[in-house]
């Protein structure tokens, strides 16, 4: 999402992260009892994973985020009259890059067809490649507990049959890794 | 139980995480979106709606280090 961000610079697309609550708290990143405390695991998320966009950091109840669909990774792209204009409950760089692309398109369209456009809404079920290692890594940083957490809320989904949608799997009936 | 402590769950169970994710009721697209203020790694706040008149068009990824 860094890269993406910088790729668009020039063209004045801005890029920023909201700070939210732990979605996996654990023995080093609890859940927040004081807007210091977030304050400072969001410097921590800089520092430890090297974020380049700005880090915007959210009240301690989460007011923004709560508004906004409370999904613990999820993607908007707000116009500059403060119309929504993609939305997505979890960010893939790639499904982002695909709608920043469209949308600086339009003026060009607009000029190449001489018409006038006019907008409508599409939904789609997306894909993105899964991360299980990388996201388990990311559980290990906030603690044992999240890990143990985590997977034992996997087990209770796999024993009641899965739980949402079905993931796209490999030839070898592996889900694919990235 | 405060709406701050229910939102900052301790654990990630069912229970506790669910309730949260309403992300069908989200803003729809198109239409204003709601404006925060949000606090800088500085300290410093500023209004959402500041960053996205500022440009074209502002991708925003929520998130946390956990």
């Amino acid at each position: 999402m860094d890269a993406l961000a910088k790729r668009h610079e020039p063209e004045q697309v801005g890029a920023i992260f909201i700070y939210t609550h732990e979605a996996h708290p654990g023995e080093n990143y609890p859940h927040h009892t004081s807007f210091e405390q977030k304050l400072r695991h969001a410097h921590d998320m800089k520092a430890k994973l090297g974020l380049q966009r700005p880090i915007l950091v959210d009240s301690l109840a989460g007011d923004c985020h709560r508004a906004y669909g409370s999904m613990p990774n999820m993607s908007w792209i707000i116009d500059r009259l403060g119309r929504p204009v993609y939305k997505a409950d979890w960010t893939d760089a790639e499904d982002v890059a695909g709608a920043v692309s469209q949308l600086l398109n339009l003026a060009e369209r607009r000029r190449v067809e001489h018409k006038p456009m006019v907008p409508y809404v599409s939904n789609r079920l997306a894909y993105r490649f899964q991360d299980r290692d990388g996201f388990l890594a990311g559980l290990e940083r906030s603690g044992p507990r999240a890990v143990t957490e985590y997977l034992a809320y996997k087990e209770r989904q796999k024993q009641a049959g899965g739980g949402g949608i079905a993931p796209i799997r490999g030839a070898a009936g592996r889900s694919r890794k990235p | 139980m405060t709406a701050d402590s229910v939102y900052n769950y301790t654990n990630f169970v069912e229970a506790q995480f669910e309730p949260w994710l309403n992300f069908e009721a989200s803003p729809p697209l198109g239409r204003p979106a709601p404006d925060f203020p949000l606090t800088t790694l500085a300290g410093e706040t500023v209004a959402l709606s500041d960053i996205w008149r500022a440009n074209r068009y502002t991708i925003i990824e929520f998130g946390s280090i956990t």
